[in-house]
């Protein structure tokens, strides 16, 4: 997938005039810059609601640059709301989670890409035909399970049943089969036993697709609503996703507070995916176009 | 005592269970036996937890009896098809103009087009829930540029769908980008420059590269969009306070199957609505790997 240099591309390939190029590249940069403000502008509003004074939020609607700006919703939202629970809960939930699916995932990718037994393709198919069940077909029994496990209310009841990804073990599997044999051979033949093997050879050589894999779990965790909405009633135990849905509802007339909680549930996802923008883009097209 | 166990652990023929049994064990047990009890649900009266008994096909006639479930079906496949028209055209052409080498800093602009991916949908629906709001931003804003008079977006019902699919639009056109640019990157340039030697305009490139070339990707995306369309729950729960909106305008059939579950407590019906769910997604998909091939495995 390495980027292609960008003068391979359609447009480019007519024969080219000069000053119409020119002219034509200024209108289109132009455009995605018209573009791009609308797109990112709904995330500006977000932030800059949060901050207008009490009561502010549709009075000053128009009001795109407001001079006067306060931080008393965020105030009222740690006071008032257990919202530094919410998102301690967030990421020690995400965290677990993250961690139990790339456990699953590896483990589970490295059988399927590197041995040989009965009932594989069959396994295969029935994980691929499992991606389409639709999740809402599932909720009844699991919650009627994990009334029976305990788990209602627990971190284990929220991370445990949606743990198994179909397309995590199948983004480790396509990984993993790059590894080459040779290299898991050879330590074999110094003795070393399988496990030594899958720790200390496999894992270190999927070291990116296990990161890319981590970065997009934790993204699917933290924003995931239904399951954790389902899983917790208690306010004191809830992720941020579902705190927030609280909020909307049971705050109808106060915005401030609902847009103050969505920027702190976003804000830190979108400073992260700064840092690690090309890990999660191409790790997301991968999963799109690397299970043909 | 150790040592058996060791050798057996290091056997060939079983080394790969082991490594299987962590994700088939949590597959098996949260995967494939509750969908087996969500179909025998489908079959029973099931109020509550208790008193469960057998009743054939009479909760999939309560379903399509049920003057709401049509609503919602209807509903969910318009709001399918209608994200469909938007978002498969709309990031395929923005794909091809990021990727002609005419936007100077393309990366910059995939970047900031995907932000919005990185949302919660939970984010999504406040924001948009703010914006939509009759004084919200969204109504100034046509008022001040276009004239036209404040819409009461959340309250009527024919702009339910609207309203949803700018939502779906803002929520998911960059990571429908990322798609075809990944599609995009992997046709080859000669073709272009063969093409354009024998005397192709732009838009004959387009017509006969692009577009055939990057079918299946294309296909990719539709269905994984008509899959996603299908089970869309979050941003009508949330942009319309956890109801179905104006005369239930808005009711997505995940939603009327979240409530008949969780406010009804009827979970026999809950569980034939998630059948039926799943049978409709369940045809698109198997259409998804007719064409993509994926049962034909190597080996």
């Amino acid at each position: 997938m390495a980027a292609r240099a960008s003068d391979t591309a359609i447009l480019s390939a007519k024969p080219r005039k000069k000053p119409r190029i020119i002219v034509s590249k200024i209108l289109m940069t132009l455009f995605f810059v018209m573009l791009a403000v609308a797109f990112v502008f709904p995330l500006y509003w977000m932030v800059i609601s949060s901050l207008r004074p009490e009561g502010r939020i549709f009075v000053d609607a128009f009001d795109v640059f407001p001079s006067v700006l306060s931080l008393d919703s965020y105030r009222t939202l740690f006071e008032e709301e257990p919202f530094g629970r919410w998102m301690l809960n967030s990421v020690l939930q995400t965290g677990g989670f993250a961690i139990t699916a790339l456990f699953l995932c590896t483990t589970g990718g490295y059988a399927l890409a590197k041995f040989r037994f009965r009932g594989r393709n069959l396994l295969f198919v029935l994980i691929l035909v499992s991606q389409m069940i639709p999740f809402h077909l599932l909720i009844v029994s699991l919650f009627l399970m994990i009334i029976q496990l305990g788990m209602v209310e627990s971190y284990w009841g929220a991370i445990i049943p949606i743990a198994a990804s179909p397309i995590g073990i199948f983004f480790v599997r396509q990984y993993m089969l790059s590894i080459d044999d040779e290299l898991l051979n050879a330590a074999r033949v110094d003795g070393a036993n399988e496990y030594q093997i899958f720790w200390s050879i496999v894992l270190p050589n999927a070291r990116p697709a296990i990161a890319t894999l981590f970065i997009l779990f934790s993204l699917e965790y933290w924003n995931n609503l239904l399951w954790p909405l389902i899983v917790f009633r208690q306010a004191e135990n809830m992720p941020l996703a579902v705190g927030v849905s609280r909020l909307v509802n049971q705050y109808r007339a106060q915005y401030d507070l609902v847009m103050a909680g969505s920027t702190l549930a976003t804000i830190p996802i979108i400073l992260l995916f700064l840092f690690l923008r090309r890990q999660v883009m191409e790790g997301l097209a991968a999963t799109g176009t690397g299970m043909k | 005592m150790l040592k058996p166990v060791y050798t057996i652990l290091n056997n060939k023929k079983v080394v790969p269970f082991v490594f299987l049994l962590p994700f088939m064990t949590v597959f098996l047990i949260f995967k494939v036996y509750p969908v087996i009890t969500a179909v025998i649900m489908s079959f029973q009266n099931f109020q509550g937890i208790q008193s469960q008994e057998w009743v054939g096909l009479t909760n999939y006639q309560n379903v399509f009896d049920l003057v709401r479930f049509n609503q919602a079906l209807t509903n969910t496949t318009a709001y399918t098809l209608g994200t469909l028209l938007v978002l498969i055209p709309l990031p395929l052409i923005l794909a091809v103009l990021l990727d002609s080498g005419r936007v100077v800093q393309s990366t910059v602009f995939r970047t900031l087009l995907f932000l919005p991916a990185l949302t919660s949908l939970v984010v999504t629906g406040t924001i948009f829930r703010l914006m939509l709001a009759e004084n919200g931003f969204i109504n100034l804003f046509l008022e001040a540029t276009l004239g036209v008079r404040p819409l009461r977006w959340l309250e009527i019902a024919d702009l339910a769908l609207p309203s949803l699919i700018v939502v779906a639009t803002w929520r998911w056109t960059g990571i429908n980008i990322l798609y075809f640019n990944s599609g995009l990157v992997n046709i080859p340039r000669e073709l272009y420059e063969a093409a354009t030697i024998d005397g192709a305009n732009v838009f004959q490139l387009f017509w006969s590269i692009t577009l055939p070339l990057l079918r299946p990707t294309t296909l990719f995306v539709v269905v994984l969009s008509i899959i996603g369309g299908y089970q869309v729950f979050v941003e009508p729960f949330i942009v319309y306070n956890g109801g179905g909106g104006p005369g239930d305008s808005a009711l997505s059939m995940a939603l009327l199957i979240y409530r008949t579950a969780f406010t009804s407590f009827n979970f026999g019906t809950a569980a034939a609505m998630g059948v039926i769910l799943a049978a409709i997604i369940f045809v698109f998909s198997l259409i998804q790997f007719r064409f993509f091939g994926v049962f034909r495995q190597e080996d």
